[in-house]
């Protein structure tokens, strides 16, 4: 680390450990200066990962899958299943006769799984009260900041078929 | 002659330059923050700006401790 | 900070020893005195001399200090080792160049004069100079002792090559602006029948 340090006529543990009290307080604050510079290029790290990670272009490729019978669900009923991936919770309600929806159950706020609360016709997050309205999925009220990400459906041959998730990371 | 004096001069101005680095710490805070945000809603291009804007407070916090430094092997004994 | 300066003058020692004995009095080291009290020549001579810290502008015992356990502080004031830091391995009673810090066996503690910092840092007078009768141990204003005495203090000392500047004082006749020690003059050699003894 010497390239990173003054060039100085005493030793680093001269520096360190002074002899006169009154350096002592340099010594404190050009330490804590350190530190709060290892935190401000720590936090660019982090910018730059998040750089690095939207350079990458995920596969275009999304997974058709089946989620339920086009009559299995009752108004006001739900399901919930995983799409794309086996570890990503997903909720699907039929708000109407006709019109079901589906979004990603994981909270964008820390990730907590979502219900649908019939009474008030929303998507309510336990843990920090955060909800999300039914139609598109935009957040009605508390800490969460970003929309739950939807998933397409298509009703193909009475079966409703997961086929794309829209508004998440890809 | 005897007593050295206290070397206070310089430990206002390594103050005032702790100051600004806390204060642009908090503005980098708020950037990263609202970069992820933006990133995991699927926003890429907030991802740019956001890491030239992180690299520019950093090197203002770099420069702010190289200041800090400097002052501290002209004000110290040596 | 009050003005005031240590002077030592080792002339005006009567050997009361009272400065000894109203140091061990500070309850912060009771019974253990930090005076260096010396006979010049016991045998010869009832001369003595009484000395303190002298308090190094750069203190060679806490440049050697391995536990960093000596500080200077910023009126000047060289401190006694920190108890929590000491570990009693005397490189400091050493390295002095005046013989000042003494190793204390039953503490395992360095303990040496800090000027009765309790009482000067709020004005008052160290213990032993309140108490010297002769005032060989002084502490007073600069201009009382340009007053009151012939001699001039000095606090530039020369041990060979090396310069060591103090912050107490030691009187010296006028127009001696520096004190050189030869470490020779004290080596006993020679007819003496302690030389053996000696090395």
């Amino acid at each position: 680390m010497s390239w990173f340090r003054k060039p100085s006529s005493t030793p680093l543990w001269r520096d360190e450990f002074p002899v006169f009290t009154a350096d002592e307080r340099y010594v404190s604050r050009r330490q804590f200066t350190k530190f709060l510079t290892l935190t401000s290029f720590s936090m660019m790290v982090g910018n730059l990962w998040i750089l690095a990670r939207s350079t990458l272009r995920r596969p275009a490729t999304w997974p058709r899958v089946p989620v339920a019978a086009a009559g299995e669900i009752p108004v006001g009923g739900v399901r919930t299943f995983n799409y794309p991936a086996a570890d990503d919770p997903c909720i699907l309600v039929r708000t109407s006769a006709e019109e079901y929806v589906a979004y990603s159950q994981k909270c964008t706020h820390l990730s907590c799984a979502v219900y649908y609360e019939k009474a008030q016709n929303r998507l309510e997050c336990p843990c920090h009260r955060g909800f999300f309205s039914i139609e598109d999925g935009s957040v009605l009220e508390g800490p969460p900041q970003r929309a739950l990400p939807r998933v397409a459906l298509e009703k193909t041959d009475g079966q409703l078929v997961a086929i794309r998730m829209e508004g998440g990371l890809v | 002659m005897n007593a050295k004096p206290p070397q206070n001069r310089g430990l206002t101005a390594i103050d005032g330059a702790m100051v600004l680095i806390i204060v642009l710490l908090m503005v980098q805070i708020w950037l990263l923050s609202a970069t992820l945000e933006t990133y995991l809603a699927g926003h890429r291009e907030a991802a740019l700006p956001g890491a030239i804007i992180s690299a520019i407070l950093f090197a203002a916090c770099l420069a702010l401790y190289r200041f800090v430094d400097r002052l501290d092997s002209q004000v110290r004994r040596g | 900070m009050f003005g005031m300066e240590f002077y030592v003058d080792p002339s005006r020692c009567i050997g009361c020893q009272s400065c000894l004995k109203a140091c061990e009095e500070c309850d912060t080291h009771r019974g253990v005195s930090m005076i260096n009290f010396d006979f010049i020549d016991r045998e010869a001579t009832i001369a003595t001399a009484a000395y303190v810290c002298w308090h190094c502008d750069d203190p060679t015992c806490a440049q050697v200090c391995p536990a960093d356990a000596i500080k200077k502080y910023d009126d000047g004031i060289v401190g006694s080792s920190l108890k929590p830091r000491c570990i009693g391995c005397s490189n400091c009673v050493l390295a002095c160049p005046f013989g000042i810090p003494k190793l204390v066996p039953q503490y395992e503690q360095m303990m040496k004069c800090d000027m009765c910092y309790d009482r000067t840092s709020v004005g008052k007078r160290p213990m032993c100079a309140t108490v010297c009768p002769s005032q060989a141990l002084a502490y007073v204003t600069p201009e009382t002792i340009a007053a009151t005495r012939r001699e001039k203090p000095v606090n530039t000392f020369w041990f060979g090559n090396q310069k060591i500047t103090t912050k107490v004082y030691m009187m010296a006749p006028a127009g001696t602006p520096e004190i050189a020690i030869d470490v020779a003059d004290y080596i006993w050699e020679g007819d003496h029948e302690l030389v053996p003894q000696a090395f």
